[in-house]
């Protein structure tokens, strides 16, 4: 198959997700908290993926679910992304003293492991959805500005952006007219891996029940179920669902990030299939 | 026009005894206005950061740039920013001197965009203008730079330049990347649109027979000095510094070998 074919696929996955994720009220049958049934309920027609252990509907949770994990997964990214598209830019552009400080910072910011960290703040603060993915996006973004800043530097150096100094453009015009179109390919790229990163590991942070444990998300799903037994009790239905649509996803936007990355680099001649 | 005092650029390497290598040292000269000077050197002479330096698109480590009278080091970030429209520059390379993401005419209306110069309507009249002064095809203003020839991105790059009806553009090996035809093209467009516009020229080559053709006096800079300037005619015929006698030798040689005949009072006529 072509790398085009594969980012159809993900593109068309992701799309099913995000339309789950919208239309949530009208898709999922009862509310995501809602008792509705008798606990521990197997998949019948009344109850597509049957009930927990205090009888709430899973396809429904699996439904609102989606909107947190997206949610977070993406505004994380978007943060993070646009945090090192402005910061890598802005330091390849100027370069110089500022430049060279600020890589050495990063370099003794980028060892850091990331979600330990979050672990241990979040510890201390204890915190909602929303401040974590604004912390993670802050934290996951030191990376990123590495990433951007090295082509932003080989730019700022070509003929086109001295031409557009010599004919009077300022700064801010250069930077966003010129540097940052040319950019977009890798901009696409780390965005669409980091929200893939970033997914998993909100719903990673949620399972280990590092945010208000009463939100409903996969993560928090998959730990209730898990925490439960679910799975020496043999009751698939309450884990598997949640699980599946965190790997369906995971891999769409994997598929899609190396697919984008193929084709803004044709010299990746890696053959993945 | 333009008058270049004295002017050094160097970089420094160390980090305690702070060696000092020069890619320009002390160089004076000045070219009046409606003329062109040829500037020759090999490559690494210096002939680019020194143009470069004139626009202070690269700041001089010592020395004055004066233009028209207005001292450009002294002058703030602003103020030579309002200066820049009356003095442009074309590149070598024609492949990397226009945004790829942009299409030829944005590029050609970008200096009156930036300078909010007319409406939309009037900024696209004005493209079609120009792409007819430097023979462009009206329709390639859609088309991308990877699109055209070598020969039509320069024609692009030179329409960019002359948009905003500069007085001083240096011409930074405007050909080098170009074969042969096509250089005598560009040359002879340059040739048109510094009559037209009373262009005053800065023209930077290692090719002896292009500058015969394109400017009256000359300056050859070897290792970031200048070692000889003049009258084209003088320097090419008579050369006193030996690295001149070299460069103008290995002219000759080269031209024998492509069997042309060498005109004596070399005109440009014949391209």
């Amino acid at each position: 198959m072509t790398r085009n074919a594969f980012l159809w696929i993900s593109v068309a996955i992701l799309a099913l997700y995000f339309t789950v994720a919208l239309l949530a009220p009208f898709i999922a049958p009862y509310g995501a908290t809602e008792i509705v049934g008798a606990p521990l309920q197997p998949p019948d027609r009344g109850h597509l993926f049957g009930t927990n252990d205090v009888g709430q509907d899973i396809f429904s949770q699996l439904v609102y679910g989606s909107r947190v994990t997206l949610i977070f997964g993406f505004c994380s990214a978007l943060l993070s992304v646009s945090i090192s598209t402005c910061a890598g830019i802005v330091l390849g552009y100027y370069g110089g003293n500022i430049d060279e400080v600020v890589c050495r910072i990063l370099d003794i910011l980028m060892p850091i492991p990331i979600f330990p960290l979050l672990i241990v703040l979040t510890t201390f603060f204890n915190p909602g959805v929303v401040q974590v993915s604004i912390l993670m996006g802050v934290l996951g973004s030191i990376h990123g500005i590495r990433l951007i800043r090295a082509p932003a530097l080989s730019l700022a150096e070509t003929p086109f952006i001295e031409g557009a100094r010599s004919i009077g453009a300022t700064d801010l015009r250069i930077m966003s007219r010129h540097i940052l179109p040319n950019l977009m390919p890798v901009v696409t790229a780390k965005f669409v891996s980091s929200s893939q990163h970033y997914l998993v590991m909100g719903v990673g942070l949620s399972f280990i029940g590092l945010w208000d444990t009463m939100t409903v998300d996969w993560g928090s799903m998959i730990q209730n179920a898990y925490s439960s037994g679910a799975l020496s009790l043999g009751l698939w239905w309450w884990i598997l669902p949640p699980g599946i649509a965190v790997v369906g996803i995971s891999l769409a936007l994997a598929l899609a990030g190396y697919s984008l990355e193929e084709s803004f680099n044709p010299r990746t001649e890696v053959n993945r299939i | 026009m333009i008058e270049v005092d004295a002017v050094s650029k160097y970089y420094t390497s160390g980090f305690f005894s702070r060696i000092r290598t020069y890619a320009v040292e002390d160089v004076s000269l000045s070219i009046n206005r409606g003329e062109a000077l040829g500037l020759v050197g090999e490559s690494g002479s210096g002939k680019s950061t020194l143009g470069r330096m004139m626009l202070r698109l690269v700041e001089p480590s010592a020395g004055r740039v004066v233009f028209d009278g207005i001292d450009l080091r002294a002058l703030k970030t602003p103020a030579m920013r309002q200066l820049r429209p009356r003095m442009q520059i074309v590149f070598q390379d024609p492949d990397t001197a226009l945004d790829p993401r942009m299409t030829i005419g944005e590029s050609v209306a970008e200096p009156l965009m930036v300078w909010q110069q007319g409406s939309r309507h009037e900024r696209d009249d004005r493209v079609l203008e120009l792409f007819a002064m430097v023979g462009l095809q009206p329709e390639l203003a859609d088309r991308r730079p990877f699109e055209l020839s070598g020969g039509q991105k320069q024609r692009a790059a030179l329409a960019r330049a002359i948009v905003l009806e500069p007085e001083f553009i240096v011409l930074d090996e405007p050909t080098a990347a170009l074969d042969l035809s096509v250089q005598a093209q560009i040359l002879s467009l340059v040739q048109v649109l510094r009559k037209r516009m009373d262009l005053t020229l800065l023209f930077i080559s290692h090719d002896l027979q292009v500058v015969e053709q394109m400017s009256g006096s000359v300056a050859v800079l070897h290792k970031g000095r200048i070692v000889e300037s003049g009258r084209t005619a003088d320097i090419l015929h008579r050369p006193s510094h030996p690295y001149t006698i070299q460069l103008v030798e290995a002219a000759r040689k080269s031209e024998e070998w492509f069997g042309k005949q060498r005109g004596n009072h070399g005109s440009g006529d014949e391209v």
